[in-house]
């Protein structure tokens, strides 16, 4: 079966920096797929080559089997962005903007109607009908502006930290909708800060460093690459006991700034941890199962 | 759907657009109608007062459509236009979807146009009211009217795409750009009154040739042939200035395309 999107191998330099080094990515129908990694490890770049906002250098982009390169400005179509920011026009009501978007796609009178009032409805835009977006708060113009994205019915949505914009609240209404999207077969290239928004919404992960995958996989495929079923995290004046005594139960450590975590082989309650600790400084500790952050930190490095 | 009808749904949503914005900005759109209506009443009152100029006001009024009503109306406007699609992000927005740049260029040129007919229709109403006439072929009128639009919007994407970063900057450059030419341009004085040097550099200023093309038809009702040189300048500066406004604007797409 052909893939919605498939990345192959690109290269992308901003003069001497080599931005994408061997990017490869493939995003099947009604996938949502998520790009995780350090700021300035090209994730917006891959999604700017994606909806031709960038030419790559080398390597090949295919959409709906087709080669990018070879696709008119008219394949714009088969994709939606929706970005942090919402670029919206503000004198005009939320309905004025999604007709003007579907105008500069080609939506006939009637479908165009529909579609507009469809998303009106399913984004629950009705209450601020007669409300300038420019008077919108911000989250319900990031709201709006993913309905615009939607407006053509893309094949493919793509999603540059739609939610780093807004509160928490807005947030988590986003994060219903975008849930709802998945429910309903969008296909859905995502790039986010919130590892729990990734682990929320996407069905695969690929994280990415210095402009490559270095690993890639489902959700349970990447918690299962750490080494532990549980993580215990301790804060401590003497790091050197706490390592000494972990060897000592053969659990594996790591350290991430001041950090120490104890990658556990079993589920230990708090009282077990407490007890294996016993007699080294430990002035705070908690434990939790494994989170897409473990393997984060176990495949990449650093945050995200 | 084919791309003719395509582009032809395109150019009407971005000029559908813009008019409605123009409308929704009640304070934009006041200042639009007051600043020239106040030009042509304060000339009128002048030349009412003193009868011997009285045949001054014929010219005044072709002068102040296209000298300064047209000229911020439609140069000024179309800056900030690119401006605000610039500072809103609407410019990046704009390049994701399937928007021909001609059916964009287009939108804004239909829009512009409908908006300097409404600035016709508003001030020559005025000024014929206080006493002023229309002599010649309101055709050629017309033509002159049109090339002046289209130049003063291709002016308008030329200095948008290239130097208006912010809508705060652009009445600042059209203050400094525009007041110097339409002075030289002979909008509030006749060029003879100006010493020689200035009615020499006056010469290369296109807004002369403008006023000087339309005060020909409407003020003196002259034809075709005595405005043969105006003519020649006037479509050969809208062509010089379309050029010089589509480079630039795909010179801006490129740009947004990048960042």
């Amino acid at each position: 079966m052909t893939a919605v999107l498939e990345i192959q191998d690109i290269h992308k330099w901003f003069g001497s920096h080599h931005v994408l080094d061997g990017f490869s990515l493939r995003v099947e129908q009604g996938e949502v797929v998520g790009l995780l990694g350090p700021n300035g490890c090209g994730k917006s770049t891959v999604l700017k080559i994606v909806c031709k906002l960038l030419s790559l250098d080398a390597g090949e982009v295919l959409l709906m089997g087709q080669p990018l390169s070879e696709l008119s400005y008219r394949a714009r179509g088969l994709v939606g962005l929706c970005t942090q920011h919402s670029s919206l026009y503000p004198d005009l009501l939320p309905a004025e903007n999604l007709h003007f978007f579907a105008r500069l796609y080609g939506l006939s009178d009637q479908d165009r109607q529909h579609r507009v009032e469809e998303l009106m409805n399913r984004f629950e835009l009705e209450n601020f009908a007669n409300t300038r977006v420019g008077q919108l708060s911000g989250g319900w113009q990031q709201r709006l502006h993913l309905a615009v994205s939607l407006i053509h019915r893309p094949k493919l949505l793509v999603l540059d930290e739609p939610t780093s914009a807004v509160d928490l609240e807005a947030r988590m209404d986003l994060w219903r909708l975008i849930e709802g999207l998945r429910d309903s077969g969008t296909t859905i290239l995502l790039t986010s800060h919130h590892l729990a928004e990734a682990e929320r919404l996407c069905s695969r992960v690929a994280l990415m460093r210095s402009g490559k995958v270095l690993a890639a996989g489902s959700i349970t495929e990447l918690l299962a690459r750490v080494p532990g079923q549980a993580v215990a995290k301790v804060q401590s004046a003497d790091h050197e006991a706490i390592l000494q005594r972990a060897l000592d139960l053969g659990w594996q450590v790591r350290q991430h700034a001041d950090q120490i975590r104890l990658l556990l082989p079993f589920t230990f309650n708090l009282r077990e941890i407490v007890d294996a600790l016993d007699g080294t400084q430990v002035s705070a500790v908690s434990v939790h199962p494994v989170t897409l952050e473990d393997a984060y930190l176990e495949l990449v490095g650093g945050s995200p | 759907m084919q791309s003719s009808q395509l582009f032809l749904l395109q150019t009407r949503a971005v000029a559908q657009r813009l008019l409605l914005e123009q409308w929704r900005q009640k304070r934009g759109l006041i200042f639009w109608a007051v600043f020239p209506s106040t030009m042509m009443l304060l000339f009128g009152l002048v030349y009412a007062h003193n009868a011997s100029m009285r045949a001054g006001l014929d010219a005044a009024a072709a002068g102040i459509l296209v000298g300064a009503a047209l000229f911020f109306s439609c140069l000024g406007g179309t800056v900030a236009v690119i401006a605000a699609e610039r500072e809103r992000g609407t410019l990046h927005r704009l390049l994701t979807t399937p928007l021909h740049p001609a059916a964009y260029f287009l939108g804004v040129v239909i829009a512009q146009l409908l908006l300097a007919l409404m600035q016709v229709v508003m001030l020559y109403s005025i000024a014929l009211l206080i006493g002023a006439q229309y002599h010649g072929s309101v055709f050629l009128g017309g033509v002159i009217l049109l090339l002046s639009v289209f130049s003063y919007v291709g002016m308008g994407f030329f200095l948008g795409a290239r130097f208006a970063r912010r809508s705060e900057e652009v009445v600042v450059a059209l203050s400094a750009i525009g007041v110097p030419l339409l002075v030289l341009g002979g909008t509030f004085f006749p060029l003879e009154i100006m010493p020689q040097g200035m009615q020499n550099l006056a010469q290369i200023n296109p807004m002369l040739h403008m006023n000087q093309a339309f005060k020909g038809v409407a003020a003196y009702g002259m034809g075709l042939h005595e405005l043969r040189f105006e003519l020649a300048f006037l479509v050969a500066f809208c062509g010089l200035s379309l050029a010089l406004g589509v480079q630039s604007y795909r010179h801006l797409l490129d740009g947004n395309k990048s960042q």
